[in-house]
């Protein structure tokens, strides 16, 4: 009977390792499950084949702290007419009638107290892919490198780029790379970023 | 199952449910669905318009991140207060965001106010109106307002002309009665003139307290340094009479105390002396024959040879001003005072120098405080019927309870009132139509003569309010049964209306005009003559017991006449002279309160004829014997109880004791009306007072230097400069090192960097025992010294910001565990708050005494956390905190500069206590480049650190006051 118990405790502290792994992916910073945004949204679709830039929707970049989302006129702009039939759109045209802002889930984001912008970024010619990945080729953001058993096990495989850690170490990294190599003079003063 | 087992999966289930608790909860981000073209998320957008927390209307840039109005600043280009602001100016975003604001309109319902829709509080309003107009008692319906003398009047006042109704009356307690009725017998002029600070040499003050309220107490101070202050190279002199030694009065080089009421016997006095002395014109001997230099020594308590000697320096000054006002020059022979002011002037010259008629003080057109009283007995004895009250209006509070305003507003059927939050007065209404804040509305403001402030919306009504123009407008269409587009009143909007009435002025240009903050011209100086008639001074009536002390109830520059009180801000930023956070005191002169046996924090009663108070006691120098002053304006929001204070005192606004009946000569109120008795009740009030002394105890922490030797170091430059031996090496700044200059003679201790700091930079109210603990959150303070060795009531007094001082060798950093504290290249003290874990040794270690701690996380009731600076994080529980010299500001103007492809320039970054200074008295740069301001401050002759002794190295560098030995 004691082994019995004994045994049932491992299965339980099996099991409790297990979800323990299972939950640190879901857990990485800055993300968020893809699986989950309102509109199953096409980043390949709109970047690759219709060759759009990042910053014709994501337009605050360049001028902001925040990137920002397209606002839902400027979806429709084209949307009104391209690809109207199709159900994800006309859920886009829902919105637009009901004059509701869509409810994007954030996928990528910095602790509070972290001050990131963009825009000295955008100036300095970082590529968006440098901290979002190779969003071009995927569908929703994070998508390809996001959290998922799929992705880790490919990544872990050697099959895939690891989604960028969006951490300290990360930043201060590529901060340091670009003032050695490249004369850039991104600062590395803590309050910075944190004040 | 053994027990150890069933623990053990116990434990281990409970580790893996927590574990698995704590995944990041997902962020929705929602675009907007139309994009606003003027508005751009994450970058601020600035809005020109006009401060309305008092009748000073400075110019205004209110700064809008996301929607919302997260911080306020002078507008530069504005002339009356070029660029700053006061602390109440600065606290103006508390009223915008006060949880106490009404939600939509409220009607009365038994002894409460109850919500009620707007359709149908128009209707009962327009009901009750048009029964009174149709049953021809349009003389039953009185308005009044502030003082509106822009678009907002106009509206009023056709509104009631269209009912029939009584003339507006402005509801101004400080309106200066005594000044016009004065400039009337004189000049034959019913104006507050400009006074030109800055073109005198020796400014001779009787009273008036322009460092806090005195007609603009950002444009004053301003010109008050330019004339003063060292640095400008004309460093006049300043001497102040008044019984009580307020901020002004600890501004001046010379502070005479005399009895309260005897300021025109002295001004006479100095008169004759200089007309003895031939420094003034003959013509005025007549006017001041009957004038005993002896007698007014032996009446006003000032000896006959500080007469002689006042006299001498005003008349060496070429030229001097001659100025008065405040609560000791507000008595019943406050006419005849400023009579005497003006005789002065005209005697050495000074009118059309110093004294300009022309470009007017808008005070000039507040209704009289007899015409208020006049209109206050109507209501008593039931002639009004209706009464509509404008918002910045709270006459159950501000009038005096002589008056009986109270009683007289209860005898009112209806009133209406279109105040925002709930006060004395709308607890009486019985409909209130919250108009919305001014950071809100259209409209405009003249200050003076030639200046037009536009105001606009610089947000959306963050409650449900409505602009009382359009509440007017919509009200006369029913009314009047006119369409919209005819009638008297055709406009649809009040903005429609404002545009229309500004197009004579922009000629079509409104965008401009509004990007400028509004439309100014000058205006020439018009000539007056003088009659040098003699004045019969008589001594200030006083009422009450002959035993008695004399009230000075002196207006408050933190609360104003009551109308900033409600700012939680303002009542935690201690006032200048005593410290005292929070609760209003009554100041006892110390020796008095000695023979009484009253101490620190014991309730007095204060009791006048007209009513009583109860108070805690603040025993302090620098008051006359026979005089007791409070200040004016006191009282607490509903949401600070018991929120930031304890059970709040009864009342604490000295209005209720003072007589109702107007001085006969001005028609103004007389603030200096009454003596009052003290008695000890017995209980105690602890008052929060923030800097526990004002003895600098030879620590040379503000540091004087006489004039002679400042011109003659200022010529020869800085004689020894003493650097501390060091084993170190000096630390490199690659870039920029940034550093301060705080020039401690031109500091005043207004206060409004400590308040600037707070909007900036999200600091946090901690309340009352909280900060009677020393654990106020302030970043930086307003200490008062006095000059080591002098009495304790000696002026001038020293004024110091202390912050952090970004020490080169900093104490705090090697004492912290975990490197939250540390140096930057640049500079900077950083403080890291996310590294930090709250040991405190910072805080221990610094010699300055400027780390704060949070011992709570302390909120911000709704809506005020949408006042936030989204640049700047909200800080937790257990995390010290300081000064960062605006580290956000110093980011975005390197920002800033970068887009320009050009390096930072000096100037591009002020800090916000910088930036709202109206003396200029501090200034923010780089060290490292010669050329800056600050540079060249550092390396004047009248730098110093403060604790220099211990090698912290700081890059903060005070200037010496500068004192004038023969003042």
């Amino acid at each position: 009977m004691a082994k019995a118990g004994v045994g049932a405790l491992g299965v339980v502290l099996l099991a409790v390792l297990i979800f323990l792994v299972v939950s640190s992916w879901t857990r990485q910073p800055a993300s968020a499950k893809p699986s989950m945004q309102p509109i199953d949204f096409p980043h390949n679709t709109h970047v690759q084949t219709y060759k759009i830039d990042c910053q014709y929707c994501h337009a605050d970049a360049r001028r902001s702290e925040y990137a920002g989302l397209p606002s839902v006129q400027r979806c429709l702009g084209c949307h009104k007419i391209t690809a109207a039939d199709k159900p994800e759109i006309q859920k886009l045209a829902q919105y637009g009638a009901k004059s509701e802002p869509i409810p994007w889930v954030r996928v990528f984001k910095v602790p509070e107290f972290t001050y990131f912008p963009h825009k000295p970024h955008v100036r300095g010619g970082v590529s968006c892919q440098t901290c979002h990945g190779p969003v071009e080729t995927m569908t929703t953001a994070a998508g390809r490198t996001g959290p998922r058993v799929v992705n880790d096990l490919l990544r872990v495989a050697g099959f895939r780029p690891a989604a960028p850690p969006l951490s300290m170490g990360w930043c201060i990294d590529c901060h340091r790379k670009e003032n050695a190599t490249r004369g850039m003079r991104a600062p590395l003063d803590c309050v910075t970023c944190h004040h | 199952m053994k027990r150890r087992d069933f623990f053990k999966i116990v434990a281990t289930g409970g580790a893996a449910a927590a574990a698995g608790g704590c995944q990041q909860a997902t962020e929705t981000i929602l675009p907007l669905v139309v994009p606003n073209e003027q508005l751009i998320p994450g970058v601020a957008s600035y809005f020109a318009t006009v401060c309305r927390e008092c009748p000073a209307g400075c110019g205004v840039l209110a700064r809008n991140r996301d929607g919302r109005v997260v911080k306020l600043e002078g507008n530069p280009d504005h002339p009356v207060n070029q660029g700053a602001l006061c602390l109440r100016g600065q606290a103006a975003l508390q009223g915008l965001y006060h949880p106490d604001r009404f939600a939509g309109a409220q009607i009365r319902d038994g002894r409460a106010l109850r919500p009620v829709s707007w359709d149908d509080a128009l209707k009962t309003l327009a009901e009750k109106l048009a029964a009174l107009r149709g049953g021809n008692k349009g003389r039953a319906i009185a308005i009044v307002s502030q003082l509106e003398n822009g678009s907002t009047g106009t509206l009023l006042d056709r509104f009631g002309q269209a009912l029939g109704a009584r003339p507006r009356v402005t509801l101004e307690p400080f309106g200066y009665e005594a000044i016009r009725a004065a400039n009337r017998a004189t000049f034959g002029r019913d104006a507050v003139p400009s006074y030109l600070f800055a073109e005198t040499q020796v400014l001779l003050n009787f009273g008036a307290d322009f460092v806090e309220t005195w007609i603009n107490n950002v444009h004053y101070p301003g010109a008050f340094a330019r004339m003063h202050a060292f640095r400008e190279g004309r460093a006049g002199t300043a001497i102040h009479i008044e019984p009580r030694q307020s901020l002004t009065a600890a501004n001046a080089d010379l502070w005479v105390q005399n009895a309260p009421g005897t300021e025109g016997l002295l001004a006479l006095a100095i008169l004759k002396v200089l007309v003895e002395k031939g420094m003034a014109d003959r013509a005025y001997a007549g006017a001041v024959a009957e004038i005993d230099v002896k007698r007014v020594a032996d009446e006003s308590g000032v000896d006959a040879t500080t007469i002689q000697h006042v006299a001498e320096t005003f008349g060496r000054g070429k030229p001097s001003l001659a100025i008065g006002g405040g609560a000791a020059v507000s008595g019943s022979n406050a006419t005849q005072t400023q009579i005497a002011l003006n005789l002065l002037n005209a005697a050495v010259g000074n009118i059309g120098r110093t004294v300009r008629f022309g470009a007017d003080w808008a005070y000039g057109k507040v209704t009289p405080y007899a015409e208020v009283a006049r209109l206050v007995q109507a209501m008593a004895a039931g002639e009004i019927e209706a009464l509509v009250l404008g918002s910045g209006v709270n006459p159950a509070f501000t009038l005096p309870g002589g008056l009986k305003a109270a009683e007289a507003l209860a005898k009112v059927p209806f009133i209406v009132s279109f105040a925002n939050q709930p006060d004395d007065t709308t607890a009486l209404a019985h409909l209130v139509l919250p108009d919305t804040h001014w950071l809100e509305s259209w409209g405009d403001y003249s200050p003076r003569e030639g200046v037009i402030g536009m105001l606009q919306p610089a947000m959306k009504p963050i409650r449900d309010s409505r602009p009382m123009g359009d509440v007017l407008l919509a009200v006369a269409r029913t009314l009047l049964g006119g369409e919209e587009g005819k009638g008297p009143l055709p406009w649809a909007t009040f903005e429609q209306y404002v545009k229309a009435s500004w197009e004579p002025v922009v000629k079509g240009d409104v965008p401009g005009a509004l990007g400028a903050g509004g439309v100014w011209r000058d205006v020439p100086a018009t000539s007056v003559a003088a009659k040098p008639a003699p004045v019969d001074m008589p001594p200030a009536k006083l009422e009450g017991d002959a035993g008695g002390f004399a009230l000075l109830a002196y207006p408050s520059l933190r609360m104003y006449d009551g109308r900033s009180a409600t700012r939680a801000w303002l009542q935690e930023t201690p006032d200048s002279m005593t410290s005292i956070a929070w609760d209003a005191p009554v100041e006892i002169a110390e020796e008095t309160a000695k023979s009484l046996g009253i101490a620190r924090g014991d309730i007095v009663k204060v009791s006048s004829p007209h009513g009583a108070i109860e108070l805690p006691a603040y025993p302090r120098p620098g008051l006359h014997p026979k005089a007791v002053a409070i200040p004016i304006g006191h009282r607490y929001a509903r949401y600070h109880v018991p929120r930031y204070v304890g059970a709040p005192s009864t009342t604490q606004n000295p209005m209720v004791l003072l007589p109702g009946a107007p001085d006969p000569a001005s028609g103004g109120l007389a603030y200096l009306g009454v003596r009052v008795t003290l008695t000890r009740t017995g209980a105690r009030r602890p008052l929060a007072v923030l800097q526990a002394t004002f003895d600098q105890d030879h620590r040379e922490l503000a540091r004087h230097v006489d004039l002679t030797a400042a011109r003659e170091q200022a010529l020869r430059g800085k004689s020894e400069p003493h650097e501390m031996l060091t084993m170190y090496t000096d630390q490199r700044y690659p870039a920029n090192r940034w550093g301060m200059a705080v020039d401690v003679d031109a500091c005043l201790g207004c206060g409004a960097c400590a308040v600037a700091c707070i909007a900036e930079n999200n600091i946090p109210v901690v309340g009352k025992a909280e900060a009677a603990y020393g654990r106020q959150l302030h970043w930086l303070r307003v200490e008062r010294w006095r000059e080591d060795g002098a009495p304790a009531d000696h002026s001038p007094n020293f004024f110091m910001p202390m912050f952090c001082q970004h020490c080169e060798v900093a104490p705090c950093e090697p004492v912290c565990p975990v490197f939250a504290a540390y140096r930057t290249e640049e500079g900077l003290n950083g403080q890291v708050y996310n590294r930090c874990v709250g040991t405190r040794y910072c805080g221990n270690n610094c010699p300055y005494h400027v780390r704060r701690f949070n011992w709570y996380n302390y909120d911000f009731p709704a809506p005020l956390e949408v006042q936030l600076n989204p640049d700047v994080t909200v800080r937790q529980l257990g995390i010290m905190e300081k000064c960062t010299m605006c580290i956000q500001r110093i980011v975005a103007g390197k920002d800033r500069a970068r887009d320009e492809r050009r390096p930072v320039r000096d100037g591009d970054i002020t800090t916000a206590c910088q930036q709202t200074c109206p003396t200029q008295a501090i200034t923010f740069g780089n060290l490292k480049d010669e050329a800056s301001a600050v540079s060249k401050l550092s390396h004047a002759p009248r730098a110093y650190a403060v604790l220099d002794e211990l090698g912290t190295r700081p890059g903060v560098t005070y200037l010496k006051k500068v004192v004038r030995g023969h003042a």
